[in-house]
């Protein structure tokens, strides 16, 4: 199972229970799938950088989500067949948080070592993330 | 006039190494702001000061935004 986020523009015009709708019917497609959503976030109405299908505003919905390659693929179909969808975007984030996790502990390291001896403390200045 | 001028110029820092910022998320369209100005290109580094690896983040960061209009590719 990876984690996923998937963001989606809806046409600004329809009501929320469409909304819900759609948000439902991709919650069922999940679960079906054996995966897992783990948030379920509606960002509200915005204004867009660029016009798309001549909308100028939309309403974001951000899901966050653990599944595989064929859900995501299924949600896509989906996202792409339905009309009050203008558009969306998959983003993986299981390396980033990987990554993430690698730097903390990398941090606490460094952290700890320092604390052991005292006197080198000055060693700070390098503010290197990496 | 050149030395002086050398003498003022003072060194750029990177700003996610000076903050700590670990992630650049495509969604923190007022971080990512900051690193696109009025024509909305990408800074580039040189005058951003970001340094190399972050700067990789920070661009794909914005290309994600740009893709679901978080962020215009130009200003019209």
């Amino acid at each position: 199972m990876r984690n996923y986020e998937i963001m989606f523009i809806v046409n600004p015009n329809i009501q929320e229970e469409e909304i819900d709708k759609v948000n439902t019917q991709i919650e069922g497609i999940v679960t079906a799938g054996g995966g897992k959503v783990e948030k379920l976030e509606k960002m509200g109405k915005r204004r867009l950088a660029y016009m798309i299908d001549k909308f100028r505003d939309g309403s974001y919905v951000l899901f966050t989500l653990s599944a595989n390659g064929e859900i995501v693929k299924e949600i896509e179909r989906r996202l792409r067949v339905m009309d009050v969808v203008i558009k969306y975007i998959t983003v993986r984030t299981d390396d980033d948080t990987k990554r993430l996790d690698k730097i903390k502990a990398h941090r606490q390291k460094r952290a700890a070592r320092r604390g052991a001896n005292q006197k080198s403390a000055p060693a700070e200045q390098t503010a290197e993330e990496y | 006039m050149a030395q002086q001028k050398q003498y003022y110029r003072r060194k750029k820092v990177c700003k996610f190494c000076v903050e700590r910022i670990d992630t650049i998320n495509y969604k923190d369209v007022k971080l990512l702001s900051q690193f696109v100005p009025e024509r909305a290109k990408i800074m580039p580094r040189r005058i951003s000061g970001v340094c190399t690896p972050h700067q990789r983040l920070l661009a794909a960061a914005i290309k994600k935004a740009r893709n679901i209009a978080l962020l215009p590719f130009a200003t019209e």
